[in-house]
């Protein structure tokens, strides 16, 4: 019995050595230990940030692992790995939510903090009404509210989050920004306030209304992009329907620290292209209600760039900056 | 019927069978150990069902959530320390009968309740899914509040002897939950500019912080001074509940897994609520209250059977209107979702075979969990044969792991020994800790609710009287706080008579 543990622990520590050894020979080759991608937020987007650590773990010799650090509204998330070191083997599942955690005064860095990777993914809000409300396009929407007394109540996910960003500039365009109150529901319960019609109308993600919509209890508007999504081929854009060049777009994607070697995020830029090329995370992406939408490194770090500049002038329109 | 028979024949596939009760145990073990719950046993089972067909995905999924929501009483049992927020009121007569060597009963007692609630909301779900649904969407943020408002008045049952106390505890917890990022306006609340300080306080965290280490904390204290704690190992049997206990408590299983059921299916409240009602409202209707507290199966049973029937009442907003109650039910609606699987109203017209093989895999959950932890007591039991100062050491371990792997946060585990110490500080003032638990659970929701309304009604309080149900809640929440203010005044008033005369009067006082 003792010698069998002997054998066993010599052998273990003989192979872990083994191992070390054929590590040490392919050296230079990133990765060289699991990379850690850390998840910002739960419900579907940690769904898929699950999925697309799985698929890069396919084109990588080590794994990609997400690991879930919420709260904060990311700040927490992105704190963190703010703080780790610039080597590649940390990287965060982002979201435009890094322009809306800086403006709002939770976080001292912005999105120059990180070095961009690949956009993932791109989804698109959509606005919608109760089907009993007999509001058939944007324009009887904002005529009513134009003509009525009362104010258009609006369920969004959080003052300064992305859906109420999306509302206020899409309300402004139709010239009834006056005219709104903003109700904020966390944790997706917005669908539900207004199919109890507590609420007017709700600015949320079109997966949320579309089996609503089948069902016949919610009609959906428009959504805010300035092209039609393909879940919604039916439903114009808020820019076709009066608001016009009304084009907002909540994009997901990847970004690692400051200063991480540009072959590094080459790798993993790379590994990302095949995983959101890959069959499975399209299939995911038709089921979920998000279009997958890879852009390279460079050309993202741009649509980041302009799309802060956008949300740090929309907020300081609505007295949320601080 | 065709769509019944092809579900019947997904579910009984050995694989889906097999993914359906590993689901099941993983959850047990998950729910039953300090620290680690089942939101956590969903988020890693999550990515292994990404590769498996829609029926042994659906199943492990469900499987594991069922198996989490019972697994939490055998930690709430045998050490005091709920495995999961659900079973927090499990643990005020559990562990008491523990103490007094009838952990098989208490075990056995939970196990058959929750799989009474787990089976009697399901059926509740199959037959009026729609009708439930269609009741639950009517609470909306004004009936919320009073609903939560009505739960915070179960602080007067779970208080002992003194109210103010009582008081003080659930104060503690409704402010500790205040620290951290508000989500509704996005502003830092009492984190001094400290970034990290904005996730907040997370209720598991705080929960096994206040439950755990002061007991640790008691119990290594009275191992160095040699007073510790025997419980009579060889006195430990397994137990179990006579039929005719089982008799005797059916009416209030059955009550109990009505309210867990309504409970489960308004989306935002959950399980710790139902669990806290339920216990209150067998306390308050049994023949003997004054055994509550101390070691009364009836007190284990009604939050076992309400906390489980809350897995099939947040079932149906899920199904029916694709909103996720609470974190695990949101992982579990991303893993239907992949498989192609969207709630909502179509859901029944379209899917049909899908909504049988959920509710047989939520049977078959159900069926594993009872038999697993039945059989499993007399293995259960032998924990406690285990020195305590041993156990201590190995349950700060594991809390401390678990506290951590919620949101891989350093902090957290500070946090956790930080509320600990608080805790105990709390303890040795004989301030309840119960309480405390109630505050952290329903204040979140209580403010939130509350502040919706108010933002909906554009500043006006009126909103809060508007609304017939929320009005009763309001009666209700007086007529608790009256009768547990006049009860107490009763029973000062007779302490002070007996105390003349015939001593042993006072034991009715308490």
């Amino acid at each position: 019995m003792n010698f069998n543990l002997k054998s066993l622990l010599l052998g273990a520590t003989a192979s872990v050595f083994l191992l070390a050894g054929l590590n040490a020979q392919a050296r230079a080759e990133f990765p060289e230990k699991p990379v850690e991608m850390t998840v910002l937020f739960g419900g579907t987007a940690q769904t898929i940030g699950q999925l697309l650590a799985d698929l890069m773990s396919k084109n990588l010799a080590k794994p990609v692992v997400a690991v879930s650090r919420t709260g904060g509204g990311g700040a927490v998330g992105y704190s963190h790995v703010q703080s780790t070191a610039a080597d590649g083997y940390n990287m965060v599942w982002n979201s435009n939510s890094v322009s809306t955690s800086h403006y709002r005064g939770n976080m001292k860095f912005n999105y120059e903090a990180f070095t961009p990777i690949a956009r993932v993914s791109v989804e698109t809000p959509a606005l919608a009404v109760s089907a009993d409300s007999g509001w058939k396009s944007l324009k009887d929407m904002a005529d009513a509210v134009k003509a009525g007394d009362s104010k258009l109540k609006v369920g969004i996910s959080g003052n300064g989050s992305f859906t109420h960003l999306t509302s206020a500039a899409l309300f402004d365009k139709m010239g009834i920004a006056d005219k709104v109150v903003y109700v904020p529901y966390g944790k997706g319960k917005a669908p539900v306030e207004l199919l109890a019609k507590r609420v007017d109308a709700a600015v949320q993600w079109p997966g949320q209304f579309i089996p609503h919509q089948q069902a016949g209890k919610l009609t959906i508007l428009c959504v805010t992009g300035k092209d039609r999504i393909p879940q919604l081929k039916d439903t114009p854009s808020c820019a076709e329907a009066g608001a016009t060049d009304l084009n907002i777009t909540m994009w997901r994607g990847l970004a690692a620290p400051a200063g991480t070697p540009a072959d590094v995020i080459a790798k993993l830029q790379d590994a990302a292209k095949a995983a959101i090329a890959s069959d499975e995370f399209q299939s995911a992406a038709d089921k979920i209600g998000f279009e997958a939408s890879y852009l390279p490194a460079d050309q993202f770090g741009s649509l980041i760039a302009s799309d802060d500049a956008a949300i740090s002038d929309l907020m300081g329109k609505l007295g949320l900056k601080k | 019927m065709d769509a019944f028979a092809s579900a019947l024949g997904a579910v009984s596939d050995p694989f889906t069978l097999l993914a359906i009760m590993a689901g099941a145990v993983i959850g047990i073990v998950f729910g039953s150990i300090p620290g680690l719950t089942y939101s956590m046993a969903l988020a890693l089972v999550l990515p292994i069902t990404f590769k498996f067909d829609t029926s042994a995905a659906v199943g492990m999924l469900l499987g594991t959530y069922i198996g989490g929501m019972t697994g939490g009483s055998v930690s709430a049992i045998l050490l005091g320390i709920p495995g999961t927020p659900s079973a927090a009121a499990t643990v005020l007569d559990g562990y008491r009968m523990t103490r007094n060597g009838r952990a098989g009963l208490a075990l056995g007692g939970a196990v058959l309740a929750s799989g009474f609630g787990g089976i009697f909301s399901l059926l509740v779900m199959i037959v009026s899914v729609d009708l439930v649904a269609r009741l639950a969407i009517q609470f909306g943020p004004v009936e919320i509040f009073a609903l939560v408002l009505f739960g915070l008045s179960t602080i007067c049952g779970l208080a002992g002897k003194s109210l103010v106390r009582g008081m003080i505890a659930g104060a503690i917890g409704l402010l500790l939950m205040t620290i951290g990022l508000d989500d509704m306006d996005g502003v830092a609340r009492m984190t001094f500019g400290w970034t990290p300080l904005l996730q907040g306080v997370d209720l598991l965290v705080a929960m096994v912080g206040l439950f755990a280490v002061p007991q640790i904390m008691k119990t290594l204290i009275d191992y160095r001074l040699d007073r510790a704690f025997k419980l009579n190992a060889s006195g430990v049997r397994s137990e179990l509940p006579s039929f005719r206990q089982l008799r005797n408590s059916f009416w209030l299983m059955f009550r109990c897994s009505a309210l867990g059921t309504g409970v489960g299916s308004i989306p935002g409240t959950g399980g710790p609520i139902a669990a806290f009602l339920a216990y209150d409202h067998a306390k308050r209707f049994s023949k003997q209250p004054q055994r509550f507290g101390k070691g009364e199966l009836d007190g284990v049973m009604a939050p076992e059977s309400a906390n489980n029937a809350v897995t099939g009442g947040a079932m149906i907003p899920l199904l029916s209107l694709g909103i996720p109650g609470d974190p695990a039910t949101a992982v579990m609606l991303g893993g239907f979702l992949i498989h192609g699987l969207v709630p909502g109203p179509m859901l029944f017209t379209h899917n049909k075979t899908e909504v049988y093989l959920i509710y047989l895999a939520i049977f078959v959950s159900y069926l594993t969990v009872v038999v697993f932890q039945y059989f499993g007591i007399r293995g259960f039991v032998k924990l406690l044969k285990v020195p305590p100062h041993l156990m201590a050491v190995g349950i700060l371990i594991m809390c401390g792991v678990g506290t951590f792997a919620i949101r891989n946060s350093f902090l957290d585990i500070y946090m956790m020994v930080g509320v600990g110490l608080i805790g105990y500080l709390l303890m040795r003032a004989r301030i309840p800790v119960t309480p405390i638990i109630l505050g952290l659970v329903l204040g979140p929701t209580l403010e939130r609710e509350f502040r919706t309304a108010v933002i909906m009604s554009e500043g006006s309080f009126g909103v809060f009287f508007s609304s017939p149900t929320a009005v009763i809640f309001y009666a209700l929440t007086i007529a608790v706080i009256g009768f547990h203010f006049f009860g107490q005044m009763r029973d000062a008033k007779k302490t002070r008579d007996a105390a003349g005369g015939d001593k042993t009067q006072q034991q009715g006082a308490n």
